[in-house]
């Protein structure tokens, strides 16, 4: 058996490789995740109201989540300018997240870092002038600075604690937040153009990506009054129900050949390699989002998810582009939220936060709509509030199946079109991006 | 097999129980010689990062020896002596030190005897536990 | 002047410090007109073939923590492909948050399953504990903090890549840094090994929140406590590591109303965090009896787990150190 790897994997979150065996009858894809994260063992015996803080090192979505874990646990309702402060923070993270995934789209079709000097010596006619890389770059610093306004630090907050947010937002930068929220509507528009009506319909950078479909599979996701839904392959909704139930219906199983577990139905198929028996198999995120036929609140988001289905058809879809195109429709939709949510009337009240005074559970779930896609935590404490288990269902997990077969078809299709090693990794990297 | 011999480290202040351990000698009580002693001003001024690098460096035991509360020549010093144990006490055992091998004790300079009672003891107790291994030194459990 | 080569990894961590590499480079100073970027696998797709060859790089910022055989080969292969190593964020300069697993048992959780069929791939094997990148490798230079507040990444790049006569390096004030630090930004001169890109005082000396004698009777879990937004947060009775933590992020946490948990590794004199904490917490303990002191210690619930939260496998003195049965020569590639 002669295997081929592809290592390390550009733009993963996680170390990670892709493994081609080619067997006399058949060739097996493996898409692997090199490390184990262990984040149930790095939680437990730590106080559970350190967790935030903890878990934000999965990605700051899980901040938040994990904080809302904690207001269960100790039955303190947060004031609704905390569940706001959290709430645009969030928004922030998922505008980030978004941007900075198209950013590494563009930068395979662009070297970002060449010097400015020798561009144009060395690359035939750029697609689009280097000073997009500098724009994107300016917008993103600026919802960072939002997101550090919000939530303490850009990339692992601080401030949502049990019960509400640590502090207050100073009025000195109410009006810096309107500001930064209008340049990401604006830029977020402008880019939807660029992008949505010039580069994703122009045959080269078609070319580019790998016509990669994967195979219909479940998606889940969460709607804005905070259940968790269900969709079949064909996009009907099959199931919903709330956070504290996503145990009893989800269950997480290992493979021998990857450290990141895999999230599956429980009762259902799990084959990873079948497609006739993988009816358990499903996936979060963006596209699981505009999969479920939800308008959006938002106008501009609105017309951008219109103009999505007017492109590619109604949903649901499982192909690449309509990955890609759901970032820039949940860009345009986080970019609106956080002009909504800026606002000092949302983030001002009389208390940041309810004080917990004892421990009222010994058990709670939370689950939140993280920009990867659904996240959900349950952890369980002793009365002293330690952590005896910390169950963390993260975007990973669930898109783990997905991104196995995306990968799988990369590799396939490149294969039939006969291309070289590097641009083979490129195809798989292309397209494992998006999710 | 040699019977285990544990090195204990033991701060003895000045005024009280450095006098102790002296007196304990010239009395001629049975001690026995498992204890290298450092001589300190006082017990206040032995910083839990003493205790931690002798630990580090190879010692199986820790004494810190004090005047009786309220005895201290320099009014408070075995106070905050005192007040570090506790919470000395639970970092060393969550990091892998046992109970037993950290001990704080007043001697005063009159009591020789209990001097030589407190080192035994100790030596004994340590000898039962076995030579400390720091936490990231033992054999993991089950793994390879 | 020959433009300098440099590689970028990131082992076992998070990809905000690689993250935070480009954001310097895009929203702060661009390095590229000093430096080429010859090997960063999550940013241009750099594969491991592009460390074969005889070429050198000169500088490695390497992020992240070691924690399997791949990462410590990663690290061994770096290092002897680089002239300079910068070890980039708490992962990789203490251990950091992976750390912890030392403390709950990294071997004890290595539940690898060994494939049963010789088609499916194998993985990298896990170590019996989470390492700091200089318990693998000797280490040129440190930038702390989990991510590594932008200054003094920029600070590192301005040192340790660009130039004496670039022109952001003669501007740039060095507010707080150590003295070697802001004069080898300012003069071109690499600092002295070793050096830590950031303060060399406790966090309290930056932090803006108002400090009095420190004394209080009850402890607090911080879900207890609102905290005053003008006082210190240990004199209200929280657990806040800035005493025993190096200076350099300007009390970023504590401005939060959230107290320090130490992620720029210990100040330069303290010997063990985790006794400096002790030390501290229990001075401002306000009570002579014996029974009292002990309940308020017994206040404090994880402190390994508190008080080296970030440093772990580095800084915590009885659990620093490789074991010496985990060097598995056979391993490294």
């Amino acid at each position: 058996m002669q295997a081929t790897l592809f290592e390390p994997l550009r733009w993963q979150e996680q170390p990670s490789r892709v493994a081609v065996y080619n067997g006399s009858e058949e060739r097996n894809v493996y898409f692997q995740i090199t490390a184990p994260k262990d984040l149930g063992t790095i939680c437990q015996g730590r106080p559970v109201e350190e967790l935030p803080r903890i878990l934000s090192i999965l990605g700051p979505a899980h901040h938040i989540a994990s904080a809302v874990v904690l207001d269960r646990l100790f039955n303190a309702e947060p004031p609704p300018m905390a569940i706001n402060m959290r709430q645009a923070l969030l928004q922030t993270l998922v505008f980030t997240h978004h941007l900075r995934k198209l950013f590494f789209f563009l930068t395979s079709l662009e070297d970002p870092l060449a010097d400015r000097q020798t561009v144009g010596k060395s690359f035939g006619q750029p697609l689009f002038s280097r000073h997009l890389f500098d724009e994107i770059m300016q917008c993103l610093s600026l919802a960072q600075e939002a997101a550090t306004i919000l939530g303490g630090r850009a990339d692992h907050p601080l401030t949502a604690v049990a019960g509400g947010v640590s502090r207050y937002v100073k009025p000195a930068v109410y009006d810096r937040l309107a500001e930064i929220s209008d340049s990401c509507v604006s830029f977020a528009i402008r880019l939807t153009e660029f992008l949505g009506s010039d580069l994703f319909e122009n045959p080269e950078v078609l070319e580019s990506l790998p016509a990669v479909s994967f195979e219909p599979m479940p998606a889940l996701s969460m709607n804005d009054a905070g259940s968790i839904v269900l969709h079949d392959r064909t996009g009907q909704e099959s199931d919903r129900f709330t956070s504290d139930d996503v145990f009893d219906k989800i269950e997480l199983f290992r493979e021998p050949w990857t450290y990141e577990p895999f999230a599956c139905l429980k009762g259902k198929g799990r084959n990873v390699f079948d497609a006739n028996d993988s009816d358990g198999l499903y996936f979060v995120g963006p596209l699981a989002g505009l999969n479920a036929r939800l308008e959006l609140s938002t106008p501009y988001a609105e017309e951008e998810r219109r103009r999505f289905v007017d492109t590619l058809g109604p949903p649901p879809h499982f192909t690449l582009i309509a990955a890609y195109r759901s970032l820039l429709v949940e860009l345009v939709r986080a970019s609106e939220r956080m002009t909504g949510l800026f606002n000092p009337e949302k983030l001002t009240g009389p208390s940041t936060r309810t004080v917990p005074q004892e421990l009222q559970q010994q058990q709670a779930t939370g689950a939140v709509e993280s920009p990867q896609g659904l996240i959900v935590h349950r952890y369980r404490v002793d009365d002293r509030g330690m952590v005896e288990e910390a169950d963390i269902l993260d975007a990973a997990s669930q898109n783990n199946a997905l991104l196995c077969r995306t990968a799988r078809r990369a590799v396939e299709e490149s294969m039939n079109r006969n291309r070289s090693q590097d641009e083979t990794k490129r195809n798989i990297e292309a397209s494992l991006l998006p999710f | 097999m040699n019977r285990f011999e544990p090195k204990i480290i033991a701060f003895l202040c000045n005024w009280c129980s450095y006098v102790a351990a002296d007196a304990a000698g010239v009395a001629r009580l049975t001690q026995l010689p498992n204890v290298r002693v450092i001589r300190v001003n006082c017990s206040g001024m032995v910083d839990p990062g003493y205790v931690v690098k002798a630990f580090a460096n190879g010692a199986d035991g820790v004494l810190i020896g004090g005047c009786h509360p309220g005895d201290c020549h320099y009014i408070s010093g075995n106070i905050k002596t005192l007040r570090r144990s506790f919470l000395l006490k639970s970092l060393l055992k969550e990091v892998g030190v046992e109970d037993g091998r950290f001990r704080l004790e007043w001697i005063a300079a009159s009591e020789g005897p209990r001097y030589a009672k407190v080192v035994n003891e100790m030596v004994e107790e340590i000898r039962n536990l076995g030579p400390y291994v720091p936490l990231s030194r033992r054999p993991a459990k089950g793994a390879a | 002047m020959p433009k300098k080569k440099l590689a970028v990894y990131t082992a076992n961590g998070c990809r905000v410090c690689e993250n935070s590499i480009l954001d310097v480079h895009f929203q702060v100073s661009p390095f590229t007109p000093w430096a080429d970027v010859g090997f960063w696998p999550y940013l241009t797709g750099s594969q491991w073939q592009d460390l074969d060859g005889d070429h050198r790089f000169d500088l490695c910022l390497f992020a992240g923590a070691v924690r399997t055989v791949d990462d410590r080969s990663a690290a061994l292969r770096l290092r002897e492909k680089s002239r300079l190593m910068l070890a980039v964020g708490a992962c990789s300069a203490f251990g950091g948050m992976p750390g912890l697993l030392n403390l709950n048992g990294a071997a004890d959780k290595a539940d690898l399953v060994v494939p049963e069929k010789s088609a499916e791939p194998a993985l990298p094997r896990t170590e019996s504990r989470v390492s700091a990148l200089s318990d693998i490798v000797a280490v040129d230079y440190v930038v702390p903090g989990c991510p590594p507040p932008k200054n003094l990444l920029w600070a590192a790049i301005q040192a340790l890549i660009c130039p004496g006569e670039c022109t952001s390096r003669i501007s740039y004030s060095a507010s707080r840094l150590p003295d070697p630090i802001s004069q080898s930004v300012a003069s071109g001169i690499l600092p002295p090994r070793g050096s830590t890109f950031a303060g060399e005082k406790a966090v309290c000396a930056s932090c803006s929140r108002v400090k009095e004698e420190k004394k209080f009777t009850s402890v607090l879990r911080p879900y207890e406590i609102d905290p005053d937004p003008g006082r210190c947060l240990l004199e209200q009775g929280i657990l806040c590591q800035g005493v025993a933590t190096r200076e350099g992020c300007g009390g970023l946490c504590t401005a939060a109303g959230a107290p320090c948990r130490g992620c720029f590794g210990k100040a330069e004199a303290v010997f063990d965090p985790g006794a400096k904490m002790i030390s501290a917490i229990s001075s401002t303990f306000d009570s002579t009896e014996a029974a009292e002191i002990k309940t308020m210690s017994q206040g404090f619930v994880d402190l390994a787990g508190t008080l080296y939260r970030y440093t772990m496998p580095a800084q915590c003195v009885l659990l620093a150190g490789p074991a010496e049965d985990e060097i598995h020569a056979g391993d490294v590639v």
